[in-house]
């Protein structure tokens, strides 16, 4: 008993993994979006908000005759006059290039007594700004400025700059995060116990297959029942079949090997019986029962071989090299008795669609009969009928009576007792052609002795 | 005749032996294949019985490896496969002859003898030289129709000359081909058996090539 392979890798982990890493992956990415968009949102809003700010003061700044700037009415946010609250307006005065030139000329309240400094850019006429700059307690600020040259005194430009603390957009961004990371969770747990369940649900099928193989492997079944899904069902008929063709070639072994016991029971039992009472019959005896015992043994066999033969697909074998070597090896087993034997010339050179084997068992017995019984001449001729060809083998001996010619075939009754295995190699030949879809045919000769006829599968030509 | 036997059965060698000895043979047994190869690698035989199935080298590796080294000793394979292919292969190998077990012991001895008989170049089983006929099948010797008493080792000595007359052959070959064992071989038994044989046969037959051996000369 070989110990069980480790599985490899467990087609569940494989499939649970890879589904895991993509959900965990592609929450990741959408939560990383969504916060980013939002902030973006939000930052937008904001920028919006001092944009009208802006507008508010540079609508209420004038100039008045001695050229100062001045605020004709307060701005109504009331933040602008709490002091530090987070939102401040500054005006600075601004050199004829666009550059500040540091001098502060108006501010909010709420900036108190501190300075929002101003990164030094010229921004074109109209244009706004926006900067992050540090506010007067350090904390960051969100700055919008545009110059304005008022039309009193288009010579002395005006910086005006409003400006948030940034709080303003991180606090809801932080609080959004933690919202969307909760959601996000939730929504990954949802999607794991549902890849989870699928997984699960869909390789039930798997596992009850191997629980029905196990049944079979420990006896329990003949087979796999039960219907699976059209993906496995292939698989499982295969088996099934594979499953019905070995029981049915046990089944077969079982009854030859039980012919085969019964068979030489008898002679075994006459052996033992004349063992018991010595005479001078015993070795005559013994020599005719073990003859019998032989034929017994050799139908058998060759029977059991002919139903064993192997019907693989695909197979391929060439019939005229193979019927070469076998002219060659009938020569030397049979170096006594000259004979002329001619394989046709012309003929074709079929392919036999089997095993090459089975084709050197029919030929060789067939050529074993046409030797055994030639009185000098055989001949071979190969002819081809669409899906099928044909053997034919003459030869010049005394041939077999037309009523005799079809009993020979039958299993294992033998034309003549006299010479050892005759018979039983043409019936064997008949046996492996039926199970090729081929034929055995036996006629009178032209040469004057017997014609067989072996008609065969022929493989396509490559 | 010398005969190489190769069976790992020792029932079936043993009956083998008993039954081509007392064909006339001189036989040795190998009972793997090791052995068999040495044994036919060194000694010289007329002809081999070779089991395929064997211990330690199967009996068609044997067979090739012989061939290989070119030797070229008849050999007859003696074995349970009877499937043609495997018929095929044991031809293919350099076998002469195939015989399936459970054989007929008549029929061993005759493919033997056909085997030993075309290996030296003789179409009839009955070898003749000018009057004297030797049956190989019955191992009788007759002179112009008349029976010839001989014993065994005469009737091994006067076979090996009819299957290799008009040649010259040595003490030493002729020592090898009639004793089985090495301690049996003293070549000078030949010289009384050559003597024998000469009184029996017809005068002139047996004549000594000095130095090399005898020949057997058989009128026309």
């Amino acid at each position: 008993m070989t110990r069980p392979q480790r599985p490899k890798r467990s087609l569940r982990l494989r499939l649970l993994a890879g589904t895991l890493a993509w959900i965990i992956t592609t929450l990741a990415i959408a939560g990383w979006g969504l916060s980013g968009l939002f902030q973006q949102h939000v930052t937008e809003q904001l920028y919006a908000r001092l944009a009208t700010q802006l507008e508010q003061l540079t609508a209420n700044l004038t100039v008045d005759p001695q050229g100062n700037a001045v605020l004709s009415g307060e701005l109504s946010d009331p933040r602008l006059h709490r002091p530090y609250s987070g939102l401040y307006w500054q005006i600075d005065s601004v050199s004829a290039d666009g550059r500040a030139d540091k001098r502060t000329l108006l501010r909010s309240r709420s900036l108190w007594d501190t300075l929002l400094s101003v990164p030094e850019d010229a921004p074109a006429d109209g244009v706004l700004h926006q900067h992050r700059v540090d506010g007067p307690q350090g904390e960051a600020l969100l700055m919008l400025e545009r110059l304005v040259y008022p039309a009193e005194a288009p010579e002395q430009g005006l910086r005006l700059i409003v400006a948030a603390d940034a709080q303003l957009v991180s606090e809801p961004v932080e609080r959004f995060n933690g919202l969307l990371a909760i959601a996000l969770v939730i929504l990954g747990l949802g999607l794991i116990t549902a890849a989870v369940m699928q997984v699960v649900i869909g390789l039930r099928p798997l596992g009850q297959l191997r629980r029905s193989l196990q049944a079979v492997h420990e006896g329990k079944a003949q087979r796999i029942e039960q219907d699976y899904p059209q993906e496995i069902q292939p698989l499982v008929d295969d088996f099934n079949s594979v499953l019905n063709h070995n029981a049915r070639i046990v089944d077969q072994a079982r009854t030859r090997a039980g012919n085969l016991a019964h068979a030489l029971k008898t002679p075994l039992s006459i052996l033992a019986n004349a063992a018991s009472r010595p005479d001078d019959k015993l070795p005559g005896l013994v020599r005719e029962q073990v003859a019998m015992a032989r034929r017994q043994i050799d139908h058998h066999l060759a029977h059991a071989r002919a139903a064993a033969a192997a019907r693989v697909p695909g197979m391929r074998s060439e019939v005229r090299p193979l019927l070469e070597s076998l002219l060659h090896v009938m020569q030397r087993l049979h170096q006594d008795k000259s004979i002329n034997a001619t394989l046709d010339k012309d003929s074709i050179a079929p392919i036999f669609r089997g095993e090459k084997q089975d084709l050197q068992e029919m030929l060789g017995n067939l050529l074993e009969n046409a030797w055994k019984w030639s009185r000098g001449r055989v001949h071979i001729t190969l002819e081809r009928s669409g899906e099928q060809f044909t053997i034919i083998i003459d030869d010049d001996g005394p041939g077999l009576p037309a009523e005799q010619r079809q009993t020979v075939l039958a299993r294992g009754v033998r034309a003549d007792e006299q010479v050892p295995g005759s018979g039983l190699g043409l019936a064997i030949v008949s046996d492996l052609a039926e199970l090729y879809e081929g034929a055995l045919s036996l006629h009178a000769s032209p040469l004057g002795g017997l014609r067989a006829r072996l008609t065969l599968p022929a493989a396509g030509s490559q | 005749m010398r005969l190489l036997l190769v069976e790992d059965d020792p029932t079936l060698s043993e009956q083998l032996t008993e039954e081509l000895t007392l064909a006339g043979y001189v036989v040795e047994t190998a009972q793997n294949g090791i052995d068999a190869y040495h044994l036919g690698e060194v000694e010289p035989f007329d002809a081999v019985v070779l089991d395929l199935g064997l211990p330690q080298m199967d009996g068609l590796t044997v067979l090739k490896r012989w061939r290989a080294a070119g030797h070229t000793m008849p050999v007859l394979i003696l074995t349970a496969r009877d499937a043609w292919h495997e018929k095929v292969d044991g031809i293919d190998a350099g076998a002469d002859d195939y015989l399936v077990k459970p054989f007929h012991m008549e029929e061993l001895l005759a493919r033997v003898r056909a085997l030993i008989r075309r290996a030296s170049g003789h179409a009839s089983a009955e070898l003749k030289c000018g009057p004297v006929v030797l049956d190989t099948r019955s191992g009788r010797v007759s002179v112009e129709g008349r029976s010839l008493s001989l014993t065994s080792h005469e009737l091994r000595v006067l076979a090996y000359l009819m299957h290799h007359r008009g040649k010259v052959v040595s003490r030493t070959e002729l020592t090898e081909h009639i004793y089985a064992q090495e301690f049996d071989r003293d070549s000078n038994t030949i010289e009384v058996f050559i003597a024998r044989l000469r009184k029996k046969l017809p005068a002139g037959l047996i004549k000594t090539a000095r130095g090399l051996g005898y020949r057997l000369v058989c009128p026309e």
